[in-house]
């Protein structure tokens, strides 16, 4: 009620101070009154859950860590030791080079090692809050990172078009981390630095940017005429394997589906009936459809249809099949996403006079795509884990190298301690990306309420 | 109404209005499937005229002004926008967008982008406008709507009036000739509906022509020129301020008023 004061002859309202609730309604022990004894049922249910987990950790507890055996050269010498009741982890150990890199030579392991260093300093600069330009930057590692890496992945005879495209890719990485440096030093960008140095900055808007070109060219051209000797030894996607080969296949689906989700959904949304149908069709061929038989059809029939001089390679086929069958499914989420946009804001756009890209780019995607990332990421966690399918069309992915364990002579018969690696390596990489996927959503979503 | 008294005690607003014609409206029709929601309508709007448009819901008052920026597509007549007709080529509708503001009932602010974004937006990416310019201009109209102090926070973080204004000031920054709002008070608390109506007539002493779907009948006999009543898809009767409201002369006018007027 409104605390009127009488007394003087204009009435004033004074509102009530807040009071602090029931101290038993918060904190630690208010919140487990309120979860887990509210009544003697639940109280029974939270004792008889505690006993549960504890009969279960124990047990895990003592077969993986306490019985365990860590070094050992057979599966006989760990029987020996401790029989079935702990685990075997030497042979988790030793054939740990596998489960990462497959087959590929140990001798040639740091190019592999190499290329997702670079793509992680490459992407490293959407972590540093002070850099500006991301997109380009985060644009130019998915678009052209792929020749470099693929280059120092397979190796071998270099074509003029890899060349020039490895030249333009080291060049597109040295000038994203000189801008990067330059960002992080004074908070200028590398363009003002160079128009500067060069005489430029008087000049109008649409000319500063050829010193830029040039200098990008130039050194193009120098990387170009100093990697023209290099080579790398060939090395057969055959030995390829393991996670490595997980990361290829997943990294590769999750870089294309996103973007050719965004295309596809937007053109089944069209008004143009061709690229309607078109997408309609794709997206829904494809949903309909399990992944297994997509991939069987990209690896034993698409050669079929190929003139005989193309010898297509198993893992090009598969990476093919996963993206085709990850960018339908993107599409539909990223059309969930877009419909969740109220057409006030699609109509807020087009009374400002922005055109359809601009619309679509600068209002209604940030939006979209922020409300989808739970969703977004939720695929490419699907993607990750759906990628062991590649080991059904004989691809040696991060599944069939910790099945494979089991064959060899000195470990035969060893199952569950390699699968029990894999189980917790699969749990940390989906973990990680569900946990960036919510720190995602708070920092994107900071300040904004939706009405 | 409770505003009339005030309204009585401020001095008439001078007409901005010309003899020159910004829109002219030949005969349009339109339809929403089955429904006949625009019948025939003629209006020619002059530079610097302030129209108030009402009538009862389902008129199409609101189709109306969304046809001028072609939000809406008329199915037959002529819509004639600063000289340039409205048909099929997105050309003439970008160049007629440009020119037209439009402000919401719902605001339709975007909520991913600050107030100063908001404003700068548009004049950045659809007029080139260098974006220090468009941040200067729009912290301009932001004063003018009274809240500079917001321009830092997202649009969910304000009141529905605050919003309002800044959708004004949006509209504004990119200089517009024609200013159309469509039930801009429709969607607000009764003490926030007094700060976003004194922006707009502020708005029309500066000489802007104004297109208002409104039911702020206080308003109407502030600053209209004219005030225009729709029922049927079809223009029942327009007048002055004055006459409109003293001397009706369709009963279904007399009947509108009498209701709105009740209370």
């Amino acid at each position: 009620m409104a605390n009127l004061d009488a007394s003087s002859s204009d009435v004033t309202f004074k509102p009530k101070p807040s009071l602090p609730p029931p101290p038993n309604t918060v904190g630690a022990i208010g919140w487990i009154r309120k979860n887990l004894f509210s009544s003697p049922l639940n109280a029974f249910l939270t004792i008889l859950s505690l006993y549960v987990i504890w009969v279960l950790v124990s047990n895990v507890f003592e077969w993986a860590i306490l019985n365990a055996v860590w070094e050992a050269e057979t599966r006989r010498e760990c029987l020996d030791k401790v029989g079935l009741a702990g685990a075997c982890w030497a042979g988790v150990t030793h054939w740990m080079k596998n489960f990462i890199y497959g087959r590929y030579p140990d001798a040639e392991v740091w190019r592999i090692n190499l290329g997702f260093g670079i793509l992680i300093l490459w992407m490293a600069p959407f972590w540093f809050p002070r850099v500006t330009g991301k997109i380009a930057i985060g644009a130019s590692a998915i678009l052209i990172s792929p020749f470099l890496l693929g280059y120092l992945f397979a190796g071998g005879e270099k074509g003029l078009f890899l060349q020039l495209m490895i030249s333009i890719a080291i060049t597109a990485f040295i000038f994203s981390w000189l801008h990067v440096l330059v960002c992080l030093s004074s908070g200028s960008t590398l363009r003002n630095v160079i128009v500067s140095a060069t005489g430029f900055a008087a000049k109008p808007d649409n000319v500063q940017k050829y010193p830029v070109i040039a200098l990008f060219v130039v050194l193009a051209v120098v990387v170009f005429a100093l990697q023209g000797g290099w080579q790398l030894e060939e090395q057969n996607t055959n030995l390829w394997g393991g996670l490595f080969v997980t990361l290829v296949i997943s990294g590769i689906g999750i870089a294309v589906s996103l973007p050719a989700g965004i295309v596809l959904a937007l053109g089944r949304r069209s008004k143009m009936p061709i690229i309607r149908v078109f997408c309609v069709a794709f997206i829904e061929l494809f949903r309909s459809v399990p992944l297994i038989t997509v991939l069987f059809m990209a690896v034993t029939m698409v050669p079929l249809f190929l003139p005989e001089a193309i010898n297509p390679v198993k893992i090009v086929q598969a990476i093919i099949a996963v993206c085709i069958f990850s960018s339908a499914y993107m599409a539909e989420t990223v059309r969930g996403g877009l419909q969740a946009i109220p057409k006030g804001q699609y109509e807020a756009a087009q009374a400002l006079g922005l055109s359809y890209w601009k619309m679509m780019t600068l209002i209604v995607m940030p939006q979209a795509l922020k409300l989808m990332i739970p969703n977004i990421v939720g695929s490419f966690i699907g993607l990750l884990k759906d990628t062991t399918l590649v080991s059904i069309v004989g691809l040696y992915d991060l599944l069939l190298m910790l099945k494979a364990v089991s064959q060899n002579p000195q470990w035969n018969g060893i199952h569950t301690e390699p699968l029990f690696f894999g189980a917790v390596l699969y749990f940390v990489l989906c973990f990680i990306m569900s946990k960036y996927s919510q720190h995602l959503e708070r920092t994107l979503g900071a300040g904004q309420v939706r009405k | 109404m409770s505003m009339d008294a005030q309204v009585e005690n401020i001095e008439s607003h001078k007409s901005t209005k010309s003899d020159e014609v910004v829109i002219e409206l030949l005969g349009v029709n339109k339809w929403y499937g089955e429904f006949h929601v625009l019948k025939d309508i003629d209006l020619s709007v002059y530079q610097g005229e302030k129209i108030v448009i009402c009538g009862p819901s389902g008129s199409g008052k609101s189709t109306l002004i969304r046809c001028i920026n072609r939000l809406e597509e008329h199915q037959g007549g002529d819509i004639i926008v600063n000289g340039v007709t409205l048909d099929n080529n997105l050309k003439n509708i970008d160049a007629i967008r440009s020119d037209v503001g439009m402000v919401f009932q719902s605001f339709n602010l975007f909520p991913h982008l600050t107030v100063l974004e908001n404003c700068t937006l548009a004049p950045i990416w659809v007029k080139q406008t260098p974006k220090a310019e468009a941040e200067e201009r729009a912290m301009e109209y932001l004063r003018r709507v009274k809240i500079p102090e917001q321009a830092s926070k997202y649009p969910g973080q304000l009141s529905g009036g605050q919003q309002q204004r800044v959708a004004i000031a949006r509209s504004l920054c990119m200089n517009p000739q024609i200013m159309l709002f469509d039930e801009p008070t429709s969607a607000l608390d009764p003490e926030m509906i007094s700060e976003v109506l004194d922006v707009m007539v502020e708005l029309a002493d500066s000489g802007m022509t104004m297109l208002v779907v409104t039911h702020e009948m206080g308003f109407a006999k502030r600053v209209a020129d004219r005030v225009i009543f729709m029922d049927y898809g079809e223009i029942v009767e327009q007048n002055t301020p004055e006459e409109f409201f003293n001397n009706p002369r369709s009963d279904r006018t007399k009947l509108f008023l009498s209701q709105i007027l009740a209370h």
